[in-house]
């Protein structure tokens, strides 16, 4: 019996040493039926089973050490190379100066082309008693890229530096999935909001408290057989009855959810400064009149009370609604001169000076949706989203723009055939996009989209293809133009130093890899 | 003079010898250490006079954790060492030989009172899940479910969690308990209890086994495999055990340790 048991611990390791910390785990399945089949001892199976165990620990793969409390880890990421183009005019009409070096004239272009890549690394994961945990390290400081271009920082140590290729945490977040249909996170999160690019970019990690609800309702409908038994012969029992079959029910799923966030927008600090509180100094919102106004010292926040459903219908036919309200909260202590966007009628760098990036007067009511079906085996569907800032006439007056409160709205409209799932898969999208000045905060949008700006128009389309289940080939390419004249195009400019711009122009061909 | 200093130093001597009684301690789980392995001890100790025990039930973790810090010389276990635990202790330089020493299954037990008198697997794991909450729901008289469990230092805890949860997590409401006696003593007193224990715990007052899918903790079904939360409980020891521990381990194994195995309840080696 102890030979018997040696010869099959040598047979074992001999085939199944390079996967042993996977086979000692699977070994169990087969020791059983050896046992059912008499053909080991239980007690010659447990001894078998130590010995597998006990190599298995002295791999690479079994000297891989969690703490106890994690009960599920997940290391993942993805690595990006990216060709980028950016190209923006000025108008035939503005700005006023005539142009020079560095300076633009009437129907000036301006264009960049950088090759970029991006990194990012995360590792998520469950703990005991329903936590959870991520982290994520990611690629360049700026909140809404994790790009770096190749060459960019060659001026600070020579070719090929390292200055921005620098490691950032992207992601750190905690949670908690205790209570039934409800997840508790916070920290340093990705979205847990139902949204578009028209309204925050991808790339973005919001900062605080989020609270997540949903809920899945399976109907069914109708069901059972509903016709008469059909008459039928056979050569043995002469006259007989074939029962039809039952017809399928009708199934509807429901999900429900609720997101609720509190975001930390800006931190001002301190809160209580020593002496007396600091004034906006001369010149800082002297066009918004506010010049020698108390610098605020209270925090900025970003709520969000996003209530939605999700309706799927048979043959893969879906619809999605998220209805939600942003409401901006304080004004913290960057963020508080008042937005003005920038002008038509001043030099092109007045018209960047002015404040791209105020919160103010900013009540956004938001509603992102998609249908989705199939015909045949290819998935299409139809997507959009539609914004209203409630306080558009509040924000076009601090901007000294009071006739202007109806440039309002934003939204989005497109059309998608395909999805990217696995290898072969290709998808193509195109949409419309119509975002006006005092419609959204101009620090959230995707800086991809007319470079970030507000008072913009135009079409987008994004093609990819799977080179393989991790791989994806992506182009991209909008072109956008001013919606109304008499306005700048406001935003932080990302990539284009016009304002305003009165076309846009924008082209990325990226190679994705999944991890 | 020199025969009586002689006739003294042999006296001292022997006595001595006789003070010197050889120790054996033992840690581990409470499945095992509650009732089998005391009563064992007492039938060895009265074949080995001298010899003394030390036995601490606190659970199969704590038994396995003994072995690999050298502070035991036999651990208790009704669950296998885990990769982590073998690595540890191989990390140790210890060698963690298992010997199965009995066979149990782990009965389901609800109430006297309760009418419920089957489930199926699916049902059990929905309890014990928190899935289900009330007896009206798998064919009882209606009422919220209490759920009674062991701690997370259990071999119990562990083995039923693998074998009729699917690893799922234990239903936030459940109350950890020390022991399976424990278990059994708050079961008996609530109507609406249910809980988990080995099978030479299934006699307590005012509870009931229920079997699964049709199968119910036996002699012959833990044997046969029949029941399906059947399974092997370990000494576990150091390489192969020696002096003491290996005495008493084939004690254990031999014939007049595994009729007392029969007689505590659990289910004798083939």
């Amino acid at each position: 019996m102890l030979t018997k048991k040696f010869v099959l611990i040598a047979i074992i390791i001999t085939f199944f040493v390079p996967k042993m910390s996977m086979f000692a785990q699977d070994a169990g399945a087969l020791l059983d039926l050896l046992v059912r089949k008499k053909l080991i001892t239980d007690q010659e199976a447990e001894e078998v089973r130590a010995e597998l165990t006990k190599e298995a620990a002295t791999t690479s793969g079994g000297k891989w050490k969690l703490s106890s409390p994690i009960t599920e880890i997940e290391l993942y990421g993805d690595a990006r190379l990216r060709y980028q183009y950016n190209g923006g005019q000025t108008g035939d009409n503005s700005p006023l100066a005539r142009s020079a070096n560095g300076i633009a004239g009437k129907d000036d272009w301006q264009e960049r082309e950088r090759e970029r890549y991006r990194l990012r690394l995360g590792l998520r994961g469950t703990l005991v008693d329903d936590w959870f945990f991520g982290i994520r390290f990611e690629t360049n400081t700026n909140p809404r890229s994790t790009n770096v271009t190749f060459g960019d920082d060659s001026g600070v140590n020579g070719p090929f530096s390292k200055d921005s290729d620098r490691i950032n945490v992207g992601q750190a977040y905690l949670g908690y999935k205790g209570f039934r249909d409800v997840t508790l996170t916070a920290g340093r999160m990705p979205n847990p909001l139902v949204t578009t690019p028209m309204v925050w970019d991808p790339d973005i990690n919001p900062e605080g408290l989020a609270e997540q609800w949903k809920h899945t309702y399976n109907f069914e409908f109708g069901g059972g057989s509903t016709t008469a038994s059909a008459e039928s012969y056979s050569k043995e029992g002469g006259k007989g009855f074939v029962a039809p079959a039952p017809s399928e029910p009708f199934k509807l799923k429901l999900d429900l959810f609720v997101n609720f966030t509190q975001f930390i927008y800006d931190d001002a600090n301190p809160e209580n400064p020593l002496g007396p509180r600091a004034r906006n100094s001369a010149g800082a919102g002297a066009a918004t009149h506010q010049t020698g106004q108390l610098i605020p010292n209270t925090d900025a926040f970003l709520l969000a009370w996003q209530a939605g459903a999700r309706l799927t219908f048979p043959k893969n036919i879906f619809l999605q609604i998220a209805p939600t309200i942003y409401n901006y909260t304080g004004n913290g202590d960057t963020f508080n001169i008042h937005y003005q966007g920038g002008s038509p009628f001043v030099t092109n760098a007045v018209s960047l000076a002015q404040n791209q990036t105020g919160i103010n007067s900013l009540l956004v009511f938001d509603m992102p949706w998609e249908i989705g079906w199939k015909v045949g085996e290819l998935p299409m569907h139809v997507f959009g989203d539609f914004s209203v800032n409630l306080e558009g006439d509040d924000r076009a007056t601090a901007a000294g723009h009071p006739g202007f409160g109806d440039e309002r709205y934003a939204y989005q409209v497109g059309l998608g055939v395909g999805q990217l799932k696995q290898k072969h898969d290709w998808q193509i999208d195109v949409a419309y996009q119509h975002s006006e000045q005092y419609a959204l905060d101009p620090n959230l949008v995707d800086d991809d989209i007319f470079d970030g700006r507000q008072n913009m128009h135009g079409i987008i389309v994004r093609a990819g293809y799977a080179l393989s289940d991790a791989v994806i080939f992506n182009v991209t390419w909008n072109y956008g133009w001013r919606i109304n004249d008499n306005l700048g195009t406001g935003g932080t400019p990302i990539a284009i130093g016009i304002n305003p711009l009165d076309q846009y122009q924008f082209f990325v061909a990226d190679l994705n890899i999944k991890f | 003079m020199k025969l009586t200093h002689f006739a003294l130093s042999l006296v001292l001597a022997f006595g001595l010898a006789e003070a010197k009684a050889e120790r054996l301690v033992i840690k581990g789980s409470d499945t095992l250490g509650a009732k089998l392995v005391p009563q064992l001890a007492e039938h060895f100790k009265a074949e080995h006079p001298g010899t003394t025990f030390d036995i601490a039930a606190e659970g199969s973790t704590t038994g396995i954790a003994a072995i690999i810090d050298g502070t035991a010389e036999i651990g208790m276990s009704s669950r296998r060492a885990k990769s982590s635990e073998v690595g540890a202790a191989t990390a140790k330089g210890r060698n963690m030989k298992p010997t199965i020493v009995a066979y149990d299954g782990i009965a389901v037990i609800v109430n006297s009172a309760n009418p419920v008198k089957t489930l199926t697997k699916k049902q059990v794991e929905q309890i014990f899940a928190g899935d289900v909450a009330d007896w009206s729901a798998v064919g009882g008289s209606g009422g919220k479910i209490s759920i009674y469990t062991r701690n997370t230092s259990s071999g119990t805890y562990s083995e039923f969690k693998e074998l009729a949860m699917k690893k799922r997590d234990y239903a936030k409401s459940s109350q950890k308990m020390a022991g399976n006696e424990q278990i059994a003593a708050e079961v008996g007193k609530n109507p609406s209890g249910v809980g988990y224990v080995g099978m030479a715990y299934t006699k307590a007052s005012g509870v009931k086994v229920v079997s699964i899918d049709g199968a119910t903790p036996s002699v012959k079904s833990v044997q046969d495999h029949s029941y399906p939360y059947w399974r092997p409980t370990f000494y576990y020891t150091n390489g192969e055990a020696s002096g003491l521990a290996k005495q008493f381990l084939d004690f254990t194994v031999g014939p007049g340790g595994q009729k007392i195995v029969a007689q505590v309840g659990f289910v004798p080696v083939k």
